[in-house]
């Protein structure tokens, strides 16, 4: 009873005028980034976090989450019609999707995405509303030493199931942790990396690192990797999926409804991971598996399906354990801080219109996604045509307002250039820059942790493995230290991410 | 891969970079936090944990240089200074002709600057963009979010 009368609660807060509003902004902005390739949800998250400081907290989450939502939808409008994955998250789609339009029967494809995601999106939402409440419960039992073993295996699991090098990434969540630690020491005072610049004293803001890591450095990306991009849209046919498409789609919904519910919840997932998976999963148990690749509808609904859930219930550890598993989450974290509120167990209890709402909120979202996406799709397609230099100046111009705005100096400005230039540079040696972000918002909790865990047991370790919760956590991270060392697991795992390549 | 591979040779030019950069940064780490205590195990000093961190990266990087040194070669994609040097100097100069001529001055020159950098840029269409936009951010930051920040210089 209890949990209805929470539901309600937040189904009464995510439908004020104001929260629909920016509900629907946010699932707007959401399907426009997903919908123009170049510019992902982690930039526009990024450039929009300054913003959301003039907004209520709860608006301002909300509209943020539908951007990320958003953009799982956008992106494969465009990977299906005209073979251009709006985001890394539909590129599988891109494979069979594009092939089913080729067939004249891109209505059907689009209408299967759209309904796969919903469906997925509803399940995932009802996810974390029943999650949510039991693990934030788990949560409150944790003590320094259980938060410290939590933090190393998220930290690790998410360099792990993320693409690319996992040494380069743990060198970037350490680079992270250690930009992290730039500014007033919390626990004696005392300034330190500060190069004895007083802008530095307060430590780095967030949305200077993220602006320009994601905003800037993508930008220059974009203009040097300099390419006519011929767009080339397949012509649309009946939008209603016939029953045959229905028949074999439904499975597959439900299937990757759960690896991408399953595999968002794990640190490093989230919609990409999901997305890959599921297709791959398709094709392993599919009775024709030579259709794959020529136009099987099941490629299309299971990794649509599987990359909105992820997208979701990546949202259930930052919500309960206060934990980002991704830098899309660690995003929503500095969006929690900005407004004084740190996500976690405790929130659940003293704010719980700021979970409820949210997760109403994504319900609805994922509910005006199916309207923006399936009747307007003609509107979206024609997006896709506006040239990148008519693009690029109004996010320039964001990204310089946001960074000057947080503290209205120049310096942040600057700074935020400088890390233009550093994420230029990781982009030439191949880094993603994601993991530093993550070890950057993480790092603060991380050494408070340590360190209090440490005071406690006066500088004993054991506690680390004398608590059973931390000692599991501990065991899987060893545990996936020596996976990683097992070459089949490699190759597994460079398997999993290899339709990318293709 | 836009990189091209070069059969028969070894080193992977982005690794090295990759390297040059985790071991410079903890290098820096190390020195700026020279002077801070480090303290002991249970009272952990201001400087305990960045020097553990800035060790950790300082193998790690050396670590990738070492692998990539036996790696198929493979060649850093060639930069294209122009577009870095342009976008830099655009919002570098926005944050100062911002503070000193109010948000106009500062968008003008952050969009017709930032226009250069694409050499498709047509002019009639970067200063309509340039009108446009800057009409919108003064209404939409200043006005209607109220950034702190004049609108004209006087």
């Amino acid at each position: 009873m209890d949990f209805i009368n929470l539901l309600a609660l937040g189904f009464g807060e995510a439908l004020t005028p104001t929260n629909l509003g920016f509900c629907l902004v946010g699932a707007l902005l959401g399907t426009l980034i997903g919908v123009l390739p170049g510019i992902g949800p982690t930039a526009t998250i990024a450039v929009l976090l300054p913003i959301t400081f003039y907004l209520p907290p709860l608006a301002g989450l909300i509209m943020l989450a539908g951007i990320y939502y958003g953009a799982q939808y956008g992106g494969s409008t465009t990977a299906i019609l005209v073979n251009l994955p709006g985001e890394a998250s539909s590129v599988v789609t891109a494979i069979d999707g594009y092939k089913m339009a080729q067939k004249g029967r891109a209505g059907s494809a689009l209408a299967v995405a759209a309904l796969g995601s919903f469906f997925a999106g509803t399940v995932a939402t009802f996810g974390i509303a029943l999650a949510g409440p039991t693990l934030s419960s788990f949560a409150l039992s944790f003590g320094p030493a259980e938060y410290v073993s939590l933090m190393l295996f998220g930290l690790l699991a998410a360099t792990v199931l993320a693409r690319g090098p996992v040494l380069k990434a743990i060198g970037m969540i350490l680079l992270g942790l250690l930009l992290g630690m730039v500014g007033i020491d919390a626990g004696s005072g005392e300034e330190r990396l500060t190069f004895s610049a007083m802008e530095l004293f307060d430590g780095i803001d967030f949305v200077v690192i993220a602006i320009g890591l994601f905003g800037f450095a993508e930008i220059i990306e974009n203009l040097e990797n300099h390419e006519a991009r011929g767009v080339l849209v397949s012509k649309l046919s009946r939008l209603w999926p016939t029953r045959e498409d229905f028949r074999r789609a439904w499975p597959a919904v439900l299937r990757g409804t759960g690896v991408g519910t399953f595999l968002g919840v794990l640190p490093g997932g989230g919609a990409t991971l999901a997305s890959f998976c599921a297709y791959s999963f398709e094709k392993k148990i599919s009775r024709h598996p030579e259709e794959f690749g020529e136009g099987a509808v099941e490629g299309v609904a299971g990794p649509e399906a599987a990359n909105n859930a992820g997208a979701q219930s990546s949202f259930i550890p930052l919500l309960t354990l206060g934990i980002p598993s991704n830098n899309m989450m660690a995003m929503m974290l500095s969006a929690f801080i900005i407004h004084g509120i740190t996500p976690g167990p405790t929130v659940l209890a003293t704010q719980p219109e700021i979970f409820w709402g949210l997760v109403a909120s994504m319900w609805i979202g994922n509910l005006m996604l199916v309207v923006i996406n399936l009747p307007m799709i003609g509107v979206w397609v024609k997006l896709l045509t506006v040239p990148y230099r008519l693009l690029y100046p109004a996010i320039l111009l964001f990204c310089c307002v946001g960074v000057y705005s947080i503290n209205n100096r120049i310096f942040d400005v600057v700074l935020a250039a400088g890390f233009g230039l550093l994420g230029y540079a990781f982009r030439k040696a191949k880094c993603e820059a994601g993991p530093l972000l993550l070890g950057f918002v993480l790092g603060p909790l991380l050494e408070t942790n340590i360190r209090r865990a440490m005071t406690i047991s006066h500088g004993d370790p054991s506690v680390f493995y004398e608590r059973p919760i931390s000692l599991v956590l501990l065991i899987a991270t060893v545990g996936m230290l020596v996976l990683m060392v097992l070459p089949s697991f490699r190759r597994t795992r460079e398997e999993a991410f290899q339709e990318e390549e293709a | 891969m836009s990189a091209p591979r070069k059969a028969g040779s070894t080193g992977d030019r982005p690794d090295f970079l990759t390297a040059a950069l985790f071991v410079g940064f903890g290098a820096l780490g190390l020195w700026a936090g020279r002077d801070l205590t480090l303290g002991t195990v249970s009272a952990m000093g201001p400087g305990y944990l960045p020097r553990v961190v800035c060790w950790l990266l300082i193998v790690v990087g050396a670590a990738v240089g070492g692998l990539g040194l036996f790696r198929d070669r493979e060649d850093i994609a060639r930069p294209r200074p122009w577009p870095v040097i342009v976008i830099l100097a655009a919002v570098i100069g926005f944050a100062f002709v911002a503070e000193y001529f109010g948000f106009v001055a500062g968008s003008v020159w952050l969009l017709l600057v930032g226009s250069v950098a694409d050499r498709d840029s047509r002019l009639r269409e970067v200063l309509l963009l340039t009108a446009g936009l800057t009409a919108f951010g003064a209404l939409v930051f200043i006005v209607g979010l109220g950034v702190q920040m004049p609108i004209w210089p006087f």
